[in-house]
């Protein structure tokens, strides 16, 4: 079984889209994936947020045009990507400790049902060290 | 396979995911593929041209057997066999 890791860093919709888009592959292929929440990701990752997020991290632009092609095309949320590969493969969704304090997020219940734990970044690097694929967004 | 034997296949399931873009089509054939049996035949059909590479890719990855694409107007169909 082959493993990925990735850093996602990024809290914006465009970005989260593509994480999401990505660990479904992931699950098709049955994949053990470990995802490490960083810094302004966090903040998607605070309960109640999920669907408060709406700017771009690139092209902000070009917002309404992303917005509404993702619905034209019945694109699944960034959160049910997330949710759908949960269910097809292990996945497990880490908060880094100090984002998590940084946004107000202290405890494991102050995040959506999405995330495992939370951890520190000793735990995210060896978790990179043993994955085949390691990527950061 | 040719497109008439493709065509003439008796097909276990059939998997439509024309309403879906990438990664849609994917997600329903790795659902789909767990409710079948190992020798079964599954179609997808799909609108989405990453489709087609993508899925005799994980096919064969799986251990599933790629047996051919049709071309249908706006779609086509993938088929395989489980492995």
């Amino acid at each position: 079984m082959s493993k990925l890791c990735m850093g996602l860093f990024s809290g914006s919709l465009d970005k989260l889209t593509a994480a999401g888009v990505i660990l479904s592959g992931a699950a098709a292929d049955d994949m053990d994936v470990d995802v490490f929440v960083l810094l302004q990701g966090a903040r998607a990752f605070l309960k109640g947020n999920e669907n408060k997020i709406d700017n771009l991290a690139e092209a902000s632009f070009l917002k309404d045009e992303f917005i509404s092609s993702l619905e034209r095309l019945k694109v699944s949320t960034w959160y049910e990507f997330f949710e759908m590969s949960k269910d097809m493969t292990n996945v497990k969704i880490y908060i880094c400790s100090l984002a998590g304090k940084i946004w107000g997020g202290e405890k494991l219940e102050d995040f959506n049902g999405l995330v495992d734990d939370i951890c520190g970044i000793g735990e995210y690097l060896t978790s990179a060290e043993e994955a085949d694929i390691h990527m950061f967004i | 396979m040719t497109q008439e034997e493709l065509q003439a296949l008796a097909v276990n399931k059939s998997v439509d995911a024309r309403g879906t873009a990438c990664p849609g089509p994917l997600l329903e054939a790795k659902k789909a593929i767990g409710t079948i049996g190992s020798g079964d035949i599954m179609e997808v059909l799909s609108a989405d041209e990453g489709t087609k590479r993508d899925i005799p890719k994980w096919a064969n990855k799986k251990g599933h057997e790629y047996l051919g694409t049709v071309e249908e107007s706006g779609f086509f169909k993938i088929y395989l066999k489980k492995g």
